[in-house]
């Protein structure tokens, strides 16, 4: 229990998510995210991470229970409403449309009628692409792609970021880039980020991990608490050892299975 | 003596051949390939060798019973070898050249009708006649034909004409030079606006109608509601002195077939310039 | 930058018009007109320049549209067999004699088959409530080729001598054009184009994919709904204005893209702009190189348009490859 209550803005509470003749993909799982909290979702493929997020979006409709955004009923919130108050960005940033960045960027201004006061040269800073704003998306690297988006959703002025995958594919020196840079946007501007992720190694780094197997929520709460050998053993099937260096510094190692 | 059997026996075996393909000459069994040889044909009397024609030939009744090889740009090769022809007519004008290969390949006699224009028509069927081994009924007809062009070119006008022949109105296609068609307004001493394009049947200009102003107007009967059809473009030629002067005319088929009816679909038209 | 852009293609577009309506096929001083002259100015050459502009623009814009919500930047809108089923009917009133509306007959049949087409062809592509772009290519594609398949049947055993002049119209004629036709092809294309230029964000949106579309406010489905209409009005209108004009709506959108980029809220404009400009062009080509003979504008736009077909397919760089 934390003294100082943080306002709760996204809520899941007992929701379902199957298609139809099929076996449910998402059961029966609750949990809530509070104001400025950076959460990593880990869990082996097919563990529904993917799922559990375009549901928190509102992409996908849970079967059953239901998904409140600061209070309100999701399905309620009309688009535009929502488009402002959470972003959802997929694993996969193909674009094949040789859109300029700064005009991927200044796509986050569509929800508004009224510009917001953020400009697309801010955001650009923000994530340090501003002199990449002329060029074509095709031609930039995974890395700079993914950060143009995380521009445009600064535009979009969402509090809730809801990234699935956001440092796959890329090398570890700009994975280490995009999470810094998330990590320095969530403390400026107090923005909540859910992001799915595979590396144990930084999933140690975040304030709260939600570790999931097939569709449900294993352990949900601090490093310490959720990266234990025997619940790491359950959700991926292998034998990890958390240890820990004299400066405190968190890191896994595999034992004999390797 | 031996050699004088064998002799002989060759120029017999000669004879014989010659004797027999003088007798194939008169061809028994023809398919006309196209409507203007069909009707030509029936005039001359020689309704009942026809044993196939093509879907287009309508004209006399009696073609319309004869069985069908398919249209004039693509007969059924299958249909017209079935129907055992001495002899398959085609004619230069909607006939494809390779149809005639073709059919010589498999075996077919064919014969090539060339009349495109108004002065080939009494020659070519008087050849038309020598092959068909009936030259008395092909000189006859085409000495009626000679005959009545002769009379109608003599005929005193007035007053020469502007005159355009419309094919199909949208999109306005018309008759223009080296056509039967430019050949009968001509005949008259008539001038046909669309001569000097040089394209048999061009896609003419609106435009270029109204600032040449015909006195007539013609339409060929190519589709049933022709009329109908034609109204939104004589609309827009209001100003034009044929369509002002009411000096638009619908014409019959007959003009379309280069045969015997042709000097009929000329008939038409003189009437219509009186 | 791109305003100077922008103010130099609509100055080029008003000395198109000009240079069509006064100066081909003959020469025409728009100050000392005559009698005839005006006659042809106004019941001639500007309803078919405006019928030219109104099906350039039509095509230009849902070229535009279609490629950016099929995300394939090789798509016609004849691609959706909303022309050939436009053509098929057009002919098959003309077999059948069906005359009821006079001189409208030949452009109320062709709507009528466009209008029909399009509902089809939506109603493949739909599926569990929604409509998905690789279904409707799909269906267009499988239609189209029914539709011809069934004209050319159709165009092979008619003994009409009409049926094949009427083929002619399938290639493309804009020299009937006529007043009475341009208030209802105005009505239809402005109501498509206003729909288009309305949903350009959500175009710009879904190209970047369903998800990202919805992450930023669109109701992908109905958003995707809306463009699809705005296609088959357009594309109706102007198939019943004039038969079927190749390669407007292919090509003027990937010029434009080259010149000002894809955002749709200036590539459809633009590109609608340069559509009609462009079928003017071609058009007074067409009625000028050998007049009075005519060439259908289909056939002129073709001629100009292909071999910059095969030149963009050389040049990879307009895939964003």
């Amino acid at each position: 229990m934390s003294l100082v209550s943080k306002h709760t803005i996204l809520e899941i509470g007992n929701i379902v998510f199957k298609y139809s003749g099929h076996m449910p993909l998402i059961r029966n799982l609750s949990f809530s995210v509070s104001e400025g909290e950076f959460i990593g979702l880990l869990g082996p493929n097919g563990s529904g991470k993917s799922t559990l997020l375009k549901l928190a979006g509102g992409i996908l409709k849970p079967s059953e229970g239901r998904v409140r955004l600061w209070g309100k009923d999701l399905q309620s919130v009309p688009n535009k409403d929502r488009a402002k108050l959470l972003c959802y960005l997929p694993q996969l940033l193909d674009i094949g449309v040789p859109f300029r960045v700064k005009e991927i960027v200044s796509m986050g201004f569509y929800p508004y009628d009224i510009l917001p006061k953020m400009s697309v040269d801010e955001a650009l800073d923000m994530v340090g692409l501003r002199d990449k704003a002329e060029s074509y998306i095709t031609h930039l690297s995974g890395g700079e792609r993914r950060r143009a988006f995380i521009a445009m959703t600064l535009l979009q002025g969402a509090g809730l970021l809801l990234l699935d995958e956001p440092l796959a594919n890329l090398d570890i020196k700009y994975q280490l880039e995009i999470f810094r840079l998330l990590r320095y946007l969530r403390k400026e501007k107090n923005i909540s980020i859910i992001m799915a992720l595979h590396d144990i190694n930084i999933a140690l780094q975040f304030e709260k991990v939600i570790l999931m197997k097939d569709g449900d929520i294993l352990c949900f709460g601090s490093p310490e608490d959720v990266l234990t050998t025997s619940l790491l053993r359950e959700a991926f099937d292998v034998n990890i050892e958390i240890s820990k260096q004299e400066s405190g510094e968190a890191y896994i190692s595999y034992g004999h299975d390797i | 003596m031996r050699k004088a059997r064998v002799v002989l026996s060759l120029a017999v075996l000669i004879l014989f051949s010659v004797v027999s393909s003088s007798i194939a000459e008169t061809p028994g069994r023809i398919i006309s390939l196209a409507p203007n040889l069909t009707e030509i044909l029936f005039e001359m009397g020689l309704g009942s060798r026809i044993v196939g024609v093509t879907q287009f030939c309508d004209y006399p009744a009696e073609a319309k019973k004869k069985p069908k090889v398919g249209g004039m740009s693509n007969p059924s090769p299958e249909a017209v070898v079935t129907l055992k022809p001495d002899l398959v007519l085609m004619t230069t004008d909607g006939n494809p050249k390779e149809f005639g290969e073709r059919f010589r390949k498999l075996g077919v006699k064919t014969y090539l009708f060339r009349a495109q224009r108004l002065s080939e028509l009494p020659h070519e069927i008087r050849k038309l006649g020598m092959a068909l081994d009936a030259k008395r009924e092909a000189d006859a007809l085409a000495g009626r034909i000679e005959n009545t062009l002769k009379k109608l070119r003599d005929r005193k006008i007035a007053k020469p004409q502007k005159v355009l022949f419309i094919v199909w109105p949208e999109p306005l296609i018309v008759a223009g030079p080296d056509t039967a068609i430019d050949d009968s307004i001509k005949l008259f001493g008539h001038t046909n606006i669309a001569a000097g394009t040089g394209i048999s049947y061009p896609k003419y200009s609106l435009e270029e109608i109204i600032r040449q102003s015909p006195d007539a107007i013609f339409i060929g009967m190519g589709h049933a509601e022709i009329k109908e059809i034609s109204q939104g473009l004589l609309r827009k030629l209001g100003n034009v002195p044929a369509v002002r002067n009411h000096r638009v005319f619908f014409l019959s088929d007959n003009l379309y077939r280069l045969g015997p009816r042709i000097i009929k679909g000329i008939q038409e038209m003189a009437e219509c310039l009186k | 930058m791109s305003k100077v852009k922008i103010s130099i293609l609509v100055l080029s577009c008003l000395c198109i018009f000009f240079f069509s309506l006064f100066l081909t096929p003959s020469v025409m001083n728009p100050f000392t007109l005559n009698t005839l002259d005006r006659d042809i100015l106004v019941s001639i050459r500007l309803p078919r320049l405006l019928v030219a502009a109104l099906m350039g623009i039509a095509l230009g814009a849902s070229g535009a549209v279609l490629q950016g919500l099929l995300k394939n930047p090789l798509a016609d809108p004849y691609i959706l067999g909303i022309s050939s089923g436009a053509s098929l009917s057009a002919a098959m009133g003309l077999v059948s004699g069906i005359y009821l509306f006079g001189q409208f007959s030949i452009p109320f049949t062709a709507f009528a088959g466009a209008a029909v087409a399009s509902l089809m062809v939506g109603a493949f592509g739909w599926k569990g409530g929604r409509l998905l772009p690789e279904r409707l290519l799909l269906a267009g594609v499988g239609m189209s080729f029914l539709f011809y398949a069934a004209l050319m049947l159709l165009i092979s055993i008619s003994t009409h001598e009409g049926m094949r002049r009427a083929v002619l119209w399938i290639f493309g004629d804009l020299s009937m054009a006529d007043w009475s036709l341009i208030p209802w092809g105005v009505l239809f294309i402005v109501a498509g184009l206003g729909i288009s230029l309305s949903r350009a964000r959500a175009l710009n949106a879904l190209m970047l994919g369903d998800e990202l579309a919805h992450s930023l406010g669109f109701s992908v489905h109905r958003e995707r709904l809306l463009l699809f209409t705005s296609i088959a009005l357009m594309t109706s209108a102007s198939v019943s204005l004039g038969g079927t004009i190749g390669f407007i709506g292919l090509l003027m959108p990937h010029i434009v893209r080259f010149m000002l980029g894809s955002d749709n809220r200036i590539l459809i404009p633009v590109s609608a702009l340069c559509g009609g400009a462009f079928l003017c062009i071609a058009d007074t080509v067409g009625k000028s190189v050998l007049s009075p003979v005519e060439i259908p504008s289909g056939i002129v736009t073709a001629i100009i348009g292909s071999p910059y077909f095969l030149y963009l397919l050389r040049k990879k760089d307009v895939l964003g490859q």
